[in-house]
């Protein structure tokens, strides 16, 4: 990484003359204050991303340019996007009016960055988060137009091409008056061009208003095309005008485009005259009146009584009637019941479920038993009697149906219902070997209808399609409990024939997430026609179900449907495949961990064996156990981190780590009190780090893994692959540590000859010579303290902690 | 109308045999006579832009008598060598093949434009499509960014044109976990029984899914372009960035440079229909909260909600996948009544009294009506424009990750230079200058 560390050099000797970093309270330098929060990137809140951004803002420029020095050129392969969290983020950080303060030090340190950073994405990258801080002047509006533009514009107005004569016309509004405006308004309604006009009346009305136009517009209307008179009623409607209601209403006879456009305009501009106008208009049949009645704004009820007191079997009139729920018109469609005209009939049926009572149901029975319009009227029963509840519509109906000569034919009434009791009655009567009732009852949305069905389709030779599609949508919403609904579905799928019933009881399967369900869908991975729905099933009840899963079979299942994913390839489907390889991550079984036998008989005592954190205190949400595992998911802070419940003086300390992402960061606290940092104030910190990131190009000695931070650094080892497990231990003796990972000493030193006994400056001043880190170290000797994970982010495993007293 | 296409065709000298498509230069700058196209008569026609995903599923790549289908365009041979032949097999139609837009644009045989490309490209395209005269039929989002819907508007306003956005719930279909169409929530909430102000909630617990899986990939590796792609062409406005397949086709609304995630694909089907119902359609909100972890500035990440209240008091709020409210949660939910998924509502028997109501005022609803008698369509440039933009200020308070507070007169954000900054995207040349 030679370029980097030129590109630092220059920066910093760039900054030397014109900033002072201002001092980090926490005494970090800004490669550690980057370090720090590069492993806590992405924020997950906003309390995260203030405390984070504002370290970096403090920080800037430097800062950003350590952060530069870490990005890599797309092609390299290696990835930028932590840097890119960081510098966006401080960059949304210091552009919030709020934290204006550092905005100029981000910029500064963004413009160095751009021209140093050498490949062209990464330039484009930090010239846009510069430009979101002012680097570039926003443009400037356009002018109103001048003369020349408008004699620009009223040569375009000659082109003939209509969307040119539009921008044209603009032009010349916007330089004209009001007055001026309504005059090339009126001659723009001579011409021809439609499409101009109507632009032409836009930019008019908001020029000269509403109320100018309109008399314009009335005044010249008679003289005007039909199509241009289509234009200025469409116009007069959306503006809702009475003053035009002259003009609109004769139009109204017009016929075609513009007498449709004269009734729609008619319902929105409202009163008396249009109603009157328009209930005259739908009892000829008018459908376009029908439509602006509808929406006709007011009490429209007086009006079409009367109109109905003339006309009194008007099918327009009583569907409106209808429409509008105006209830006194119930009687008049009563009578259309009676009519010897089907058509008649059925509107009678529609208007009366909307307006009518209970009490009209008897008129709904006798067509229903006289066998005509069966099925409409029996619709319309059931909606009028909704308004019950379901056991008061079903001893209504069981009344209506004593006196039917055809009985039978209320079934489907009776089921509609939904009542308790008519399950029983329509059981009754299939039992009594009438198959209508089972039709009605495979209607019902009861989940006792559920055994019927299945009883059902077992007598039946051939497979019924549709009963077995409603047995599974009923077995898989209603069944008691989910030993119930996967015999339900385990049946479903025995007696289903086709690939699509196969599937539709497969993805039923989804919501009785056990592990019965698991196994049975699993077994279709392998029959091609449901491969691809047993995979979709397989991964959610992985992932929703609380039923302990074998871990072998779960992966071996999972893997196969994963394969499926792979194999179909669709966008959606990888990220199916990428969640199914986070199921199996999660539940990778962990393991008790116990002391060796040698452990026992030196003494070592089990600080953390996989199962519990009752030996510890303090962040109990950022590390939680999992999987035998303390996995750690710690945002940083002082309060952030996990201490062992007893302090310690000399003591071996051993456990086993194993990062899950890059760049990860932590540390062994070591004799700390309390919310303080480790590092300085504890006797020390020793790191845990991934320090083979590429992030962490440029650090420093003291800072790789096992490094007594600031005080003694470590031999660098190459860490394992992520997602490996390795072994530490940790000796501290007086002021003597040694640290030993994956069975290597990487330090074997003493703290206070270090630092020549100065844990300290001498001087009192905040820079120490005697550290390697020049900061003051004053837990230094601490004699006894607790022992901790001074989290700095999420990504890390820990397990099988143990430690004896020496 | 004066001329039919027919007609012009005809004087210009062309048969209908050899449909002579003319080069771009001859219609390209205003006021030239070359640019002079006739209005379109009884049958339209039709050119998409895109046919990927959308463009060629069997809502948009169809043709018939009202309104045929004549020109097709893609930066993708293989969706362009795939449209060719469903237009012969489907249609029995060769039609004309474009790989640059701006060809399709101007070619005179075209009078509706549908634009189905990645959202970066539609500010642009419906630019240039109003330029050249050509009303526009754009699919959702309208644009990715505040500053290309304005000058959407202002341009299909400045050439006279017809626009309709496509997405369509607020007049017409089931409306996800409501149950029913929007018209009587609409007509329930006119007629003041659940109080005012009112707050709506987009979550999955009233039946919203926020599609997460539309999240970008951070750390793309760059990949050989394939030939069957001009990558270049594809990105257009946005900024180069190395090609990755992730990038583009199915997933490229991962990324905040084409689109915003699951919020661009469904916050438009999904809000439009709230400022309908809410009246909201002239109005803006005032203030954007949001609550997620750091967005990257690339690849579009989760959230957890997105909070925004009208000045009135009115509020939308949306809830991120996984990140639902527990229980019962009301979808609408005003001082005096609510109603949740499924249209159940703590009015009694509220349908008897919906139907009771007037029904709202009548739309425009068939675009091909409103192109030919120059009707705004019922989700026009304005409406869209206005949809849209609650969209982006969502998505640019999640790149802030920050409270921005918006002045709905001016269209800008409130004391916020960075945000106000997002309003636009810088864009390449020679994009830049076409819009």
């Amino acid at each position: 990484m030679k370029r980097t560390l030129t590109f630092i050099v220059i920066a910093a000797a760039f900054l030397q003359s014109t900033f002072t970093f201002a001092q980090d309270s926490r005494n970090r330098t800004v490669e550690t204050i980057v370090a720090d929060v590069l492993a806590q990137m992405p924020a997950q809140d906003k309390a995260a991303f203030n405390s984070n951004m504002a370290d970096l803002a403090m920080s800037a420029p430097k800062s950003i340019l350590v952060l530069a020095s870490k990005m890599h050129a797309p092609v390299e392969g290696i990835g930028n996007n932590l840097v890119e969290y960081a510098i966006a983020g401080v960059t949304a950080y210091v552009s919030d009016p709020a934290n204006s303060q550092y905005k100029a030090a981000v910029l500064e340190g963004l413009k160095i960055a751009a021209v140093q950073v050498g490949d062209f994405y990464n330039a484009q990258f930090m010239n846009e988060q510069a430009r979101l801080l002012g680097a570039v002047p926003a443009p400037q509006e356009l002018p109103l137009p001048g003369k020349e533009d408008v004699k620009a514009a009223k040569k375009m107005l000659a082109s003939g091409n209509s969307g040119q004569m539009c921008a044209a016309a603009q032009t010349i509004v916007a330089a004209s008056t009001p007055a001026k405006a309504l005059k090339f308004l009126k001659k723009a309604f001579s011409n021809e061009d439609r499409p101009f006009r109507n632009a032409v009346l836009g930019f008019v009305t908001e020029k000269a208003g509403v109320d100018e136009v309109a008399k314009v517009l009335t005044k010249i209307f008679p003289k005007l095309s039909s199509e241009a008179r289509t234009d200025a009623v469409n116009w007069f409607g959306d503006k809702g005008l009475s003053s035009a209601m002259d003009q609109v209403l004769t139009s109204v006879g017009a016929g075609g485009e513009l007498g449709s456009a004269a009734v729609s305009a008619a319902g929105k501009i409202g009163g008396s005259m249009a109603l009157n106008s328009l209930v005259g208009l739908l009892a000829k049949g008018n459908q376009d009146a029908y439509t602006a009645l509808r929406s006709f704004k007011g009490d429209i009820a007086p009006t079409v009584m009367s109109a109905l007191e003339a006309d009194k079997g008007n099918t327009n009139l009583i569907s409106l009637a209808a429409a509008r729920g105006i209830k006194a018109a119930a009687p008049y469609a009563a009578a259309l019941f009676k009519s010897p005209e089907k058509d008649k009939r059925l509107c009678g049926i529609s208007a009366l479920q909307a307006i009518g009572e209970v009490a009209d149901a008897p008129a709904f029975i006798s067509l229903i038993d006289k066998g005509s319009e069966v099925k409409e009227a029996a619709n319309g029963l059931v909606a009028l009697l909704r308004r019950l509840s379901p056991d008061e519509q079903y001893s209504t109906v069981k009344a209506l149906q004593k006196g039917m000569a055809n009985p039978e034919r209320l079934y489907p009434v009776i089921a509609a219902t939904n009542a308790a009791a008519a399950v029983e009655d329509l059981k009754n009567a299939w039992d009594g070997g009438d198959a209508s009732a089972l039709a009605a009852l495979a209607t019902m949305d009861n989940g006792k209808v559920a055994p019927l069905l299945l009883k059902a389709l077992k007598g039946s030779q051939k497979g019924n399609e549709s009963l077995l599609e409603r047995f599974i949508s009923l077995s898989g919403r209603y069944a008691e409990d989910s030993d119930d609904a996967f015999e339900a579905l385990a049946q479903a799928l025995q007696l289903a024939q086709t690939p699509k019933l196969k599937n539709k009881a497969l993805k039923a399967l989804e919501d009785v997430p056990t592990l019965k369900s698991f196994l049975l869908a699993g077994k279709y991975l392998d029959v091609p026609e449901c491969a691809y729905t047993a995979a979709e099933v397989v991964k959610d009840i992985a992932s929703f179900t609380k039923d302990e899963l074998d871990y072998n079979t779960l992966k071996n299942t999972l893997t196969k449907a994963q394969d499926i994913f792979r194999s179909t390839g669709d966008a959606d489907d990888g990220y199916a495949v990428d969640e199914i390889s986070q199921i199996i991550l999660k539940h990778e079984p962990g393991t008790v961990s116990e002391l060796t036998p040698e452990e026992v008989a030196e003494g070592f005592e089990m600080l953390f064996d996989g199962t519990s954190l009752d030996k510890w205190q303090g962040n109990m949400e950022g590390y939680v156990p999992m999987n035998g595992t303390i996995y750690v998911s710690a945002n940083y802070g002082s309060t952030g981190n996990l201490y062992t419940k007893k302090k310690y003086k000399d003591f071996i300390y051993r456990f086993e780590f194993c990062f899950l992402r890059e760049g990860v960061n932590n540390g062994v606290g070591i004799r700390t009190p309390m919310d303080v940092d480790a590092a300085y104030d504890g006797m020390c910190e020793v790191q845990i780090l991934d320090h083979d990131a590429p992030m962490y190009d440029g650090l420093r000695e003291y800072q790789v893994h096992g490094s007594v931070y600031g005080i003694i650094p470590a031999k660098r080892i190459k860490h394992k692959p992520l997602g490996e497990w390795s072994t530490e231990e940790i000796i501290v003796r007086g002021t003597h540590v040694k640290v030993t990972v994956n069975g290597e000493v990487i330090v074997d030193g003493d703290v206070r000859k270090a630092c020549k006994g100065h844990n300290v400056a001498p001087d009192g001043s905040s820079q120490n010579k005697y550290t390697v880190d020049h900061r003051n170290h004053p837990g230094l000797f601490n004699k006894e303290g607790y022992i901790s994970f001074c989290g700095h982010g999420e990504g890390l495993k820990i397990r099988n902690v143990r430690i004896k007293e020496l | 109308m004066g001329q039919s296409r027919r007609d012009f065709l005809k004087k210009a000298g062309l048969g209908i045999a050899g449909l002579t498509i003319l080069p771009r230069s001859v219609f390209g700058k205003m006021g030239e006579p070359g640019s002079t196209r006739v209005a379109p008569s009884d049958q339209l026609t039709r050119g998409i832009i895109g046919v990927g995903g959308i463009g060629m599923s069997g809502l948009h790549f169809a043709s018939d008598e009202k309104c045929r289908l004549v020109a097709v365009c893609d930066v993708d041979a293989n969706h362009l060598n795939r449209a060719l032949e469903a237009g012969q097999t489907r249609f029995g139609t060769k039609l004309q093949a474009y790989t640059d837009w701006r060809d399709l644009v101007h070619d005179a045989n075209v009078d509706i434009v549908h634009i189905a490309t990645p959202s970066h490209w539609h500010g642009i395209m419906a630019v240039e499509a109003a330029r050249a005269g050509k009303d526009i039929f754009c699919e959702k989002p309208m644009t990715r960014t505040i500053g290309e819907g304005k000058k959407v508007v202002d341009a299909v306003n400045k050439y006279g044109r017809i626009f309709r956005l496509d997405t369509w719930f607020r007049f017409k279909d089931t409306f996800y976990g409501l149950g029913t169409t929007v018209e009587p929530l609409k007509k329930l909430v006119d007629s003041g029984l659940l109080g005012w102000p009112l707050t709506v909630r987009i979550s999955g617990a009233t039946g919203f899914a926020w599609k997460f899986y539309w999240t970008g990939k951070e750390n793309l590796v760059p990949e050989p372009v394939p030939q069957e792609l001009d990558y270049d062409m594809w990105l257009g406005p946005a900024p180069e960035k190395p090609y990755n397949p992730h990038r583009v086709h199915q997933t490229f609304r991962g990324y905040w440079d084409y689109e915003s995630g699951g919020l661009g694909d469904m916050g438009q089907h999904y809000i439009d229909p709230v400022q309908y119902i809410l009246g909201k359609d002239d109005d803006f909100p005032v203030k954007v909260e949001v609550d997620a972890p750091q967005q990257h500035p690339d690849a579009v990440g989760i959230w957890r909600s997105i909070t925004y209240t009208y000045a009135d008091g009115c509020r939308i709020i949306l809830e991120g996948e996984g990140f639902e409210s527990e229980g019962k949660v009301p979808y609408l939910e005003g001082p005096l009544g609510k109603v949740y998924k499924g249209f159940e509502c703590t009015i009694p028997n509220v349908m008897d009294v919906i139907n009771s109501l007037p029904d709202p005022a009548p739309r425009h609803t068939d675009f091909l009506e409103c192109v030919k008698d120059r009707q705004h369509f019922a989700l026009d440039e304005k409406i869209g424009y206005h949809s849209a933009t609650v969209v982006n200020m969502g998505a640019c308070a999640l790149r802030l990750n920050r409270t921005l507070h918006f002045d709905p007169a001016k269209q800008r954000f409130i004391g916020d230079d960075a945000a106000n900054l997002l309003i636009d995207q810088p864009m390449r040349a020679p994009w830049a200058s076409m819009i």
